[in-house]
């Protein structure tokens, strides 16, 4: 078992979840309409939860620290989490194209990981997959209908594409364990999810009037997995562990 | 003069109202429409009314209620249909059967091909409508005639609905997996916060004052 390479996979994976998870819980009672706001919250909700599967499986597979200390302690250059999941919200179609990109990556990883040769990952995923397969149908569902709606919705939609497809593009910066990972059959890579991701984007996009730019010509905003971050990030952290770190021993 | 909102954290921003153009007024009645969702808790078991959502239309309906209706507990299934298209009966009284006291006249000389209809029966008012099954007819009318027939040895009913099969939209039988899911949920509940030992300990303390006193 290659654990400093299993490790770099599960940590780029937990933090993902947890920070967009997080971004997303700021919704939570500013959703569009109420019906919205319970699904939006719910799904944030579900993300943090297979956030904490993953420090768990860090924890007690791995032996990294316990899950809350993973969470809330660590200073974001120890976040492996793409820069796509940190950015601040802005208007709801941000958070839809952020929703609708990284949820259909993040299907792709979790059939992958549930044929793993690593089991412990590989009984996560399959559990959790069916969350996943619900958060895509939502992405799609949305995507859908309002990108072939008004004017003012299509135009909103494919500004904020333009504007975050290159953060998307960098979700699938490769770890510098890739060969090994691939090698062992705990994980099919990253280019291969990144291959997968754009076909089924562009199924979808081809039902609307939105224009995928080109993804060749679209340079990558990279750093994420490796610790760089935007100062978004730290402001993040230090907002979501403000509680806990009142009194890290308290028992909840 | 700061902007003023209904939510507190909008108010501690302090942003001057006269920055904001105020939006423009909405027309009455903008709201969506209605729908009508259906859980099934287990497999087998009969879909059960659950509650309305708001929705553009019914793919949405289906996202909505999902979230709504059965993030809290077992489901195997969903059904969704728009209010406008359940129609249902006068309500019958406690402990007594709506088909023995309602009858419609049944239109005449239909010749259009049987459609498919789905029954659903409240046993008592303040519980939920539950499937009971379905039968082929030509009008609503006729449905009604065929359940009367078929259904009313189910008592009591105090209120019957008869939707069009092809007005509901079913979850699919590849999307059963949406709702396999893991269960250590227990952070949802509120019954999974341990707060009614410190709650006693509270009253507790609470009563020795007041008995000393």
């Amino acid at each position: 078992m290659n654990a400093p390479a299993l490790k770099d996979l599960l940590f780029k994976l937990a933090d993902d979840q947890l920070v967009l998870g997080h971004r997303n819980s700021e919704w939570t009672g500013l959703g569009p309409i109420l019906e919205e706001d319970i699904a939006f919250s719910s799904m944030a909700q579900d993300k943090i939860g297979h956030s904490l599967a993953f420090y768990t499986l860090l924890h007690e597979e791995l032996g990294e620290q316990d899950p809350d200390t993973l969470a809330f302690t660590r200073p974001a250059t120890e976040f492996h989490n793409s820069q796509l999941v940190e950015l601040p919200n802005g208007e709801y179609d941000f958070s839809l194209i952020r929703h609708f990109l990284y949820d259909n990556a993040e299907i792709i990883r979790f059939e992958s990981l549930s044929q793993s040769s690593y089991t412990p990952v590989a009984k996560v995923a399959t559990k959790l997959k069916g969350e996943i397969k619900y958060h895509v149908l939502h992405a799609n569902t949305w995507l859908t209908n309002l990108g072939s709606s008004t004017e003012e919705a299509i135009l909103r939609l494919q500004s904020s594409l333009n504007e975050l497809l290159p953060y998307a593009l960098g979700m699938f910066e490769q770890s510098k364990y890739e060969a090994e990972l691939i090698a062992d059959g705990i994980y099919s890579g990253e280019e291969a999810i990144k291959t997968e991701w754009l076909k089924r984007i562009k199924n979808v996009l081809a039902k609307t009037d939105l224009q995928l730019p080109d993804p060749d010509t679209t340079a990558p905003v990279l750093g994420g997995r490796y610790g760089t971050h935007t100062p978004h990030l730290q402001a993040l952290i230090d907002e979501m562990s403000e509680v806990f770190k009142c009194d890290p021993g308290a028992e909840w | 003069m700061n902007l003023q909102s209904l939510d507190p954290r909008v108010n501690r921003l302090n942003i001057p109202a006269s920055t904001m153009t105020p939006m423009a007024p909405k027309s009455v009645l903008d709201q969506f429409a209605t729908y009508e969702a259906f859980i099934q808790k287990k497999e087998g078991a009969p879909f059960t009314f659950a509650g309305a959502v708001h929705a553009p239309n019914p793919d949405v309906a289906f996202l909505f209620a999902k979230e709504q209706y059965s993030r809290r507990s077992s489901c195997t299934g969903i059904w969704i249909v728009q209010t406008a298209h359940v129609k249902l009966t006068p309500y019958a009284s406690d402990e007594a059967s709506i088909y023995d006291s309602f009858d419609i006249d049944k239109p005449e000389g239909v010749t259009r091909p049987l459609e498919p209809y789905e029954v659903f029966h409240q046993q008592k008012r303040g519980k939920a409508h539950t499937h009971v099954g379905r039968v082929g007819a030509t009008s609503y009318e006729e449905a009604y005639e065929l359940a009367k027939n078929k259904f009313s040895h189910l008592t009591p009913v105090v209120n019957v609905w008869i939707i069009k099969s092809k007005n509901i939209l079913q979850s699919a039988e590849e999307d059963k997996d949406m709702w396999v899911t893991t269960a250590e949920k227990k952070y949802r509940e509120a019954g999974a916060y341990r707060v009614m030992e410190r709650i006693k300990r509270f009253k507790k303390e609470q009563q020795r004052r007041r008995s000393k006193i």
